[in-house]
């Protein structure tokens, strides 16, 4: 009689393939993956807690680095949150520059997810062409914010600073530039036969799944939810562009890959639109008091980020401060389901499970 | 044709592209004018008010005033002024609210040290931080 026996393995907390400090504790049995705990907090740095004792402006360089790879859509949430609380009326084209920013943001985000997800398969190549690309936009965002990933752009009432001289042109040309380069990832990558078999078919989960694990985003989109904020509850101006949502019935590793490159298309849609109808001139902030105050009260909002729904709650009692602030992190909440994912599947498979739900460590951890 | 070699074709096509990498730190990296780095302060300009050391969220501005030396003038001059680099996030928020534009941001980003003792810098330093200094502070 051969006996087996179980084994425990590590995964992380610092592995290349887990995109930042995140362990996985699996129970394996051979080849075969029986049972996977997620271990979390390596990142902890406590932003709710902090931000009781910060005020409003104060803690928008916070929400920056939560999920860091897309800083501009965090950074929105609070100054909207605050904005809906004390009823301010953004100046258009504050609202203008906003969507830009977030919307480029929101490409460099998915080309960085789309270099990483191919590099744990162990193509080097595609990751380097991401990041040619992704480099334009980071270039893009530091003209405009000063920074490259930590940006601090956006205030309560507006943004801080106005569209610097030739910076519209610039991502005029770029919209076009991109959608050339996309046509070159698909022929890289889209067709590659390894590439195919690693992802059809793997981490596959149903619609029920998906809504049940309050999955949002891509994950979500990627099983055929119609679901996407910016055209469902529109915040911003987003009710003034033309885009679709794309949807792909599968809810494989594949599906999501489809999705993620199918909404950069559509973000690029949305700056093409943005560069058209940019106002010609106008304020970028609204009137506000130098001391921000919301007023008593609370107040939930929540926009579609990168990577899912991300919502801010916040609970006033008048003062400078918040009282309580609770932020709704996509990733920590799509990372619930990876667990069921895992269970009977090969150890193989583990990174492209891992890498097709997009994960942003900062943002599990808080 | 198999997906692979189009992806081949693809890469084969890339080698005869310009090459866009930078031959850092020997050519230094253009950066935009509002890029947030390293600030430098001008303490004759400073008027005491507090204000930087308030908005900073990671509390690591100190600075005190002393009396004017000339007693015909009123207020404050500086006296010292540091920032802690171990904790300084390059947000950007004091040089947003100084009234005066006595902290500035400039264009230098390396600071690298072999001691974290290095990285408080005092107010003479920061003083003498007076290169790439930002042109346009406020929008
Ligand atoms: S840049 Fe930000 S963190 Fe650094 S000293 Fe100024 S306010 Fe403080
Ligand atoms: S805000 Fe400006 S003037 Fe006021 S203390 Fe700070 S550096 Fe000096």
């Amino acid at each position: 009689m051969i006996r087996t026996e179980e084994m425990l393995l590590n995964v992380g907390p610092q592995h290349p393939s887990t995109h930042g400090v995140f362990r996985l504790v699996l129970k394996i049995d051979g080849e075969i993956i029986v049972e996977a705990k997620p271990v979390i907090g390596y990142l902890h740095r406590g932003t709710e807690k902090l931000a009781e004792n910060l005020q409003y402006t104060q803690i928008i360089p916070y929400t920056d680095r939560m999920d860091y790879v897309s800083a501009m859509t965090n950074n929105y949430v609070i100054v909207h949150a605050v904005e809906t609380m004390m009823g301010l009326q953004v100046p258009e084209r504050a609202e203008y520059l906003r969507i830009l920013a977030m919307e480029l943001n929101r490409v460099a985000s998915h080309l960085l997810w789309w270099g990483t997800f191919i590099l744990d398969f162990g193509a080097t190549s595609p990751l380097l062409y991401a990041f040619r690309d992704r480099e334009m936009i980071l270039n893009l965002l530091n003209e405009l914010s000063g920074a490259r990933l930590t940006f601090n752009y956006m205030r309560v009432g507006g943004v801080k600073w106005d569209a610097p001289e030739g910076w519209l042109e610039k991502v005029a040309e770029f919209v076009p530039y991109l959608r050339g380069q996309l046509k070159g990832y698909h022929q890289l990558v889209s067709g590659n036969e390894i590439f195919l078999n690693r992802t059809k078919g793997i981490g596959t989960y149903t619609k029920e799944d998906a809504i049940n694990y309050s999955l949002s985003g891509p994950n979500l989109r990627s099983t055929g939810v119609k679901w996407d904020l910016r055209k469902d509850e529109p915040y911003s101006i987003y009710d003034r562009f033309d885009f679709d949502v794309v949807t792909r019935e599968e809810g494989d590793a594949l599906a999501r890959y489809y999705v993620r490159m199918g909404e950069i298309e559509e973000s690029l849609k949305i700056i093409e639109q943005a560069v058209e109808q940019f106002p010609k001139d106008g304020e970028i902030m609204a009137k506000v008091p130098k001391i921000i105050k919301a007023p008593k009260g609370e107040a939930f909002v929540r926009i579609e980020g990168s990577r899912g729904e991300i919502g801010c709650y916040i609970s006033s009692d008048g003062k400078k401060e918040p009282y309580r602030l609770k932020f709704r992190r996509p990733s920590f909440y799509n990372l619930q389901i990876l667990p069921k994912l895992l269970e009977g599947e090969s150890i193989s498979n583990l990174i492209a499970i891992l890498g097709a739900v997009d994960i942003v460590l900062g943002e599990v951890d808080g | 044709m198999l997906g692979w070699t189009k992806g081949l074709a693809y890469t084969l096509k890339q080698l005869t592209r310009e090459k866009l990498t930078y031959d850092y730190p020997n050519k230094p990296i253009p950066l935009p004018d509002r890029f947030r780095g390293i600030q430098k302060f001008y303490p004759e300009k400073c008027i005491v008010c507090n204000q930087c050391a308030n908005i900073c969220p990671t509390d690591c501005i100190n600075l005190t005033g002393k009396k004017h030396p000339d007693p015909t003038k009123k207020g404050k001059i500086i006296d010292t002024y540091d920032i802690n680099f171990e904790l300084c996030i390059l947000c950007d928020l004091c040089t947003e609210v100084c009234p005066t534009e006595a902290i500035i941001m400039t264009n230098n980003f390396e600071l690298a040290e072999y001691s974290r003792d290095d990285l408080f810098k005092n107010l003479e330093w920061l003083d003498e931080n007076d290169e790439n200094i930002r042109k346009v502070n406020k929008a």
